[in-house]
C-alpha cells in the first residue's frame, strides 16, 4: 500500500523561513521525519513526499492546494499524512486543509500536530492525531501517527478516537447502547444522587444577549420577522414547510392587513387552520399598522421577512438570522417583531 | 393497589371485523415489508372483566388485563385533501432491512389497520382512527379469553425503605393542538387536568394512548406506554436501589412562554409533594417542546430535586456543535436516545402498506436512504429503546 507524506519546507530540508516561499514541489520517497515515520508503517510504503512553503499555502491557499491535490490524483495513495506540524500555526493549517481536502475526495487522510493548532478546526473529517507543542514529541508522536496511517490505508473500520489515538471531530454519531435509554436515565439519576454527575450530551448553546431597549418606539423603523411559515397565498417560492433551506423577503406595498386568501402559513409543524383564517396570528401587520397610525410606531418596514422554523438545526437558523439581521440593518430597522411558533 | 398483566403467546392473534374505509394486513415477523404514514402503534389487550382495555372512564391499572406478546397493531393513514396537515412528517415502520434495527416492531407479528376515509376533515378522520386502532388492539386479543396465559406479572409497589432514594418518573404529553396530542383516558392531554400524579400501572394498562404525530423518531406511540421501559426498570429497582414514588404526567408544548413556565413549576411542584429525591424527566416529540422539559428541569433544581433527562437530539451531521435545540445549566445528567438527522441506508421493500407514495411524493419502495427521524419511536425519548449517540 502506498502512502503520500506532507510536509512544510523545514521538514523537507529546503530550508526555514527564507524559504518559506516555496511552491508544492514532489520527492520521491520519505524525506526527513517520514523516514522515521516509514519504521513505523506496517505495511504502507512511502511513495513520494509532497512539500510546500508555509508562507506560500497561506498567500496562494486556492493554488497550492490544487497543485497538490493533483499530485495526490496521479500518484493515488492508500493514506495520506501531513507533519507532525506540532504547535505551529501556519504549518498546522496547511496540514489541516490538505487532509481535509483529500478526505473529501476519498483519500483516507491524517494529520498531526497540537490539539490547539488551528489546524485542528481545518482538517474537517479528516483524522488528527495529538502532538506535543514542539519538535521535542517527534519520538513520541511517530509511532501513534504510524499505527493510525497504517491502519486508515488498510481500510478496516476504526475504533473509538480514544482506542485509535486521534482527536474527536466532535460529529454526533448515533450507536446502540447496551442498555435502554431508560435503565440508563434511572442509573445516571442514581449515579447523580449519589454525587456522581455524568451526562451523554453536554449543552452549548450560545445565549444572545438582548440589546438595549428602543429608546423612542415612535422615531423608530420596525420590521417583521417571522419563521412562522407565512408566505403570499400559493407558496410562489415554495417555501418549505420543514426543514427549510432558506428564508424569503415579500414586499408589504402598504397594505394594512395580511389578508387571508392572499397569505398563508405553509408551516408543517403545527395544526395551521386556524391561523390561515387570519394570518394576522402569525404576523401581526393589522395591529402594527395601528400603532403606526397612531404614532406608537415610527414607521412599519415594508419588507416581510419569512422562513419555516420547523426541524431546522440550530447552525441552519443561526445562518438564516445572521443574513436577515444584515439586511436588516443595512436597511436601517431599529426595532424587530419576531413571530415565532 | 395490584394489578396483574397476563401474557399470551402471538399465534392466539384474532380477526378484527370487517369495517368500510378499513384494510388490514396480518404481516409476520421480519417481513420484507415496508409500513407507511405510520400513526401510531399499539399492543393487542383485552380485560376478562368486560372493562375497556384502553378506558375513558373508571380506573386502568387494576385487576387483571391480558396482552398479546409480540403483535403489534399499526395505522396507517394518508390525510386526504390538498391541505395535507401532516405535511413532511413521514411515519415508517420497516419489518425488515436495516430500518427494522431501529424499532422493536420487525420482531413482532403486525397487524396493519389502513384507513382510506371518505372525507370529514382531518381532525374527525383522526378521531375515528384512533378510536377504531385501539378497538382493533382489543378486538383481535379476544382469543385470550378462552386460553392459558403464559406468563403473569404482578404490578404493586410495597412500601420500601425510607433509607433509599426516593423517585419518580416525570412523563411529558404533548398538546400543541390538532393531531399534536396525547390522551389520558381519552382526554387530550390540555384537558386532563396535568400535572397530576398516576399510579405507574394506570399508565401500562392503557390510560395513556397517541394521537401525537410529529417527528416519528421522537413520537411516543401507545405501545410505548403500555410497554413502559422506564416504568418497568423502576418497578424492578424498588426496594432495591430506589423508592419508587409514582409517576407524573405532564403537559409538554405548551404555547407560550409564561405557560411553559407555569407547567414547569407545577410539575415541580406536585413531583415535591410526593417527597421525591430525584426524577427522570421524558420528552415528548421535538422542537420547543424540548424547551418544556428543560424548564422543568431546571424547576425541579430548584426545588431540591435532582433530574434525569431523556432527550433526543437533532443535530446537524456535518456540524459539531450546537447539539441541543435548548438547554439549561441544571440540565447535567441527560440520556441521549440518539441523533434524528442521522441517514438509514437504502432498502428496497418487497411490499408497502399503508400508502405507496411517502407524503414528499417519493415512491416508498425506491426512497434511498431514510432519515432517523421518520421511522417511528427509533429515538423516542422515554428510554424506551437502546439508540444513543456519541462524539466520535
Amino acid at each position: 500500500m502506498k502512502a503520500v507524506h506532507y510536509l512544510n519546507q523545514f521538514f523537507a530540508g529546503m530550508g526555514g523561513e527564507e524559504k518559506a516561499e516555496t511552491p508544492p514541489t514532489v520527492l520521491e520517497g520519505p524525506v526527513g521525519p517520514g523516514r522515521g515515520l516509514q519504521a513505523e508503517l506496517e505495511g504502507v510504503e512511502i511513495v513520494a513526499t509532497l512539500a510546500c512553503g508555509d508562507d506560500y499555502f497561506a498567500e496562494h491557499e486556492d493554488e497550492a492546494l490544487a497543485a497538490l491535490l493533483g499530485h495526490l490524483a496521479e500518484i493515488r495513495p492508500d493514506v495520506l499524512v501531513a507533519g507532525p506540524a506540532f504547535g505551529s500555526g501556519r504549518y498546522g493549517y496547511a496540514c489541516g486543509r490538505l487532509v481535509a481536502a483529500a478526505a473529501e475526495r476519498g483519500i483516507p487522510s491524517v494529520a498531526a500536530m497540537q490539539e490547539e493548532n488551528p489546524g485542528v478546526d481545518a482538517a474537517g473529517a479528516a483524522y488528527v492525531v495529538p502532538t506535543a507543542v514542539n519538535v521535542a514529541g517527534m519520538r513520541d508522536a511517530l509511532p501513534r501517527l504510524g499505527a493510525l496511517a497504517s491502519a486508515l490505508a488498510s481500510g478496516r473500520e476504526l475504533g473509538s478516537a480514544e482506542e485509535e489515538g486521534y482527536l474527536t471531530h466532535g460529529f454526533r454519531r448515533n450507536y446502540v447502547a447496551e442498555k435502554t435509554g431508560a435503565e440508563r436515565a434511572v442509573e445516571l439519576l442514581l449515579a447523580k444522587l449519589g454525587g456522581d454527575v455524568r451526562t451523554e450530551v453536554g449543552g452549548d448553546l450560545d445565549r444572545v444577549e438582548p440589546p438595549a431597549p428602543v429608546a423612542d418606539l415612535s422615531q423608530a423603523l420596525v420590521a417583521l420577522v417571522t419563521e412562522a411559515g407565512c408566505v403570499p397565498q400559493g407558496n410562489p417560492d415554495r417555501l418549505a414547510s420543514v426543514r427549510a433551506q432558506g428564508w424569503f423577503r415579500y414586499e408589504l406595498g402598504g397594505a394594512d392587513t395580511l389578508a387571508s386568501g392572499r397569505y398563508e402559513s405553509v408551516h408543517g409543524g403545527f395544526d395551521v387552520t386556524l391561523a390561515n383564517e387570519n394570518p394576522n396570528r402569525l404576523v401581526p401587520l393589522d395591529t402594527v399598522r395601528a400603532f403606526e397610525r397612531s404614532g406608537r410606531v415610527g414607521r412599519v418596514h415594508e419588507s416581510l421577512y419569512t422562513t419555516t422554523g420547523n426541524g431546522t438545526p440550530v447552525v441552519v437558523a443561526t445562518k438564516f438570522g445572521q443574513e436577515i439581521a444584515g439586511e436588516l440593518r443595512d436597511a436601517g430597522v431599529q426595532a424587530v417583531l419576531l413571530s415565532g411558533t | 393497589m395490584a394489578w396483574e398483566l397476563a401474557t399470551f403467546p402471538p399465534d392466539l392473534l384474532g380477526e378484527a371485523e370487517a369495517r368500510d374505509g378499513v384494510a388490514i394486513d396480518v404481516v409476520p415477523p421480519g417481513s420484507p415489508v415496508r409500513v407507511t404514514h405510520v400513526l401510531d402503534a399499539v399492543e393487542p389487550r383485552i380485560r376478562p372483566d368486560g372493562r375497556a382495555a384502553f378506558p375513558t372512564e373508571g380506573r386502568a391499572g387494576e385487576g387483571r388485563t391480558n396482552r398479546l406478546d409480540g403483535v403489534v397493531v399499526l395505522s396507517c393513514l394518508d390525510f386526504p385533501g390538498e391541505e395535507r396537515p401532516l405535511h413532511e412528517q413521514e411515519s415508517i415502520v420497516d419489518l425488515a432491512g436495516p430500518g427494522a434495527a431501529l424499532t422493536p416492531f420487525g420482531d413482532m407479528t403486525a397487524v396493519v389497520v389502513t384507513f382510506q376515509p371518505a372525507g370529514g376533515g382531518h381532525v374527525a378522520i383522526d378521531a375515528e382512527a384512533r378510536r377504531v386502532a385501539l378497538q382493533v388492539a382489543e378486538e383481535v386479543a379476544r382469543p385470550t379469553l378462552e386460553a392459558e396465559s403464559s406468563e403473569v406479572e404482578r404490578f404493586e409497589l410495597r412500601p420500601a425503605a425510607e433509607s433509599l432514594p426516593a423517585v419518580a418518573a416525570l412523563i411529558q404529553l404533548s398538546d400543541l393542538g390538532a393531531l399534536y396530542i396525547q390522551y389520558v383516558y381519552g382526554a387530550p392531554a390540555g384537558d386532563a387536568a396535568l400535572p397530576r400524579v398516576v399510579d405507574p400501572a394506570e399508565v401500562l394498562d392503557g390510560a395513556v394512548t397517541c394521537g401525537e404525530y410529529h417527528w416519528a423518531a421522537m413520537r411516543n406511540p401507545t405501545i410505548f406506554f403500555q410497554r413502559n421501559e422506564l416504568i418497568r426498570a423502576l418497578y424492578r429497582e424498588h426496594g432495591k436501589t430506589l423508592r419508587f414514588c409514582g409517576v407524573v404526567l405532564m403537559r409538554g408544548y405548551e404555547q407560550s412562554a409564561d405557560d411553559k413556565q407555569r407547567a414547569a413549576d407545577r410539575a415541580a411542584a406536585v413531583a415535591g409533594e410526593l417527597g421525591v429525591d430525584g426524577v427522570v424527566i421524558t420528552t415528548d416529540a421535538g422542537g420547543n417542546s424540548h424547551t418544556d422539559v428543560m424548564l422543568t428541569c431546571r424547576a425541579c433544581e430548584r426545588a431540591g430535586i435532582r433530574t434525569t433527562i431523556v432527550l433526543a437530539e437533532e443535530t446537524d451531521r456535518e456540524s459539531t456543535r450546537p447539539i441541543l435545540t435548548d438547554w439549561v445549566p441544571e440540565a447535567d445528567s441527560i440520556v441521549s436516545t440518539g441523533n434524528v438527522e442521522e441517514m438509514v441506508e437504502a432498502w428496497t421493500p418487497e411490499r408497502v402498506l399503508g400508502g405507496d407514495l411517502l407524503l414528499d411524493g417519493t415512491p416508498a419502495d425506491t426512497a434511498g436512504p431514510i432519515p432517523v427521524r421518520n421511522y417511528l419511536g427509533a429515538a423516542n425519548q422515554m428510554g424506551q429503546l437502546a439508540l444513543s449517540a456519541k462524539t466520535a
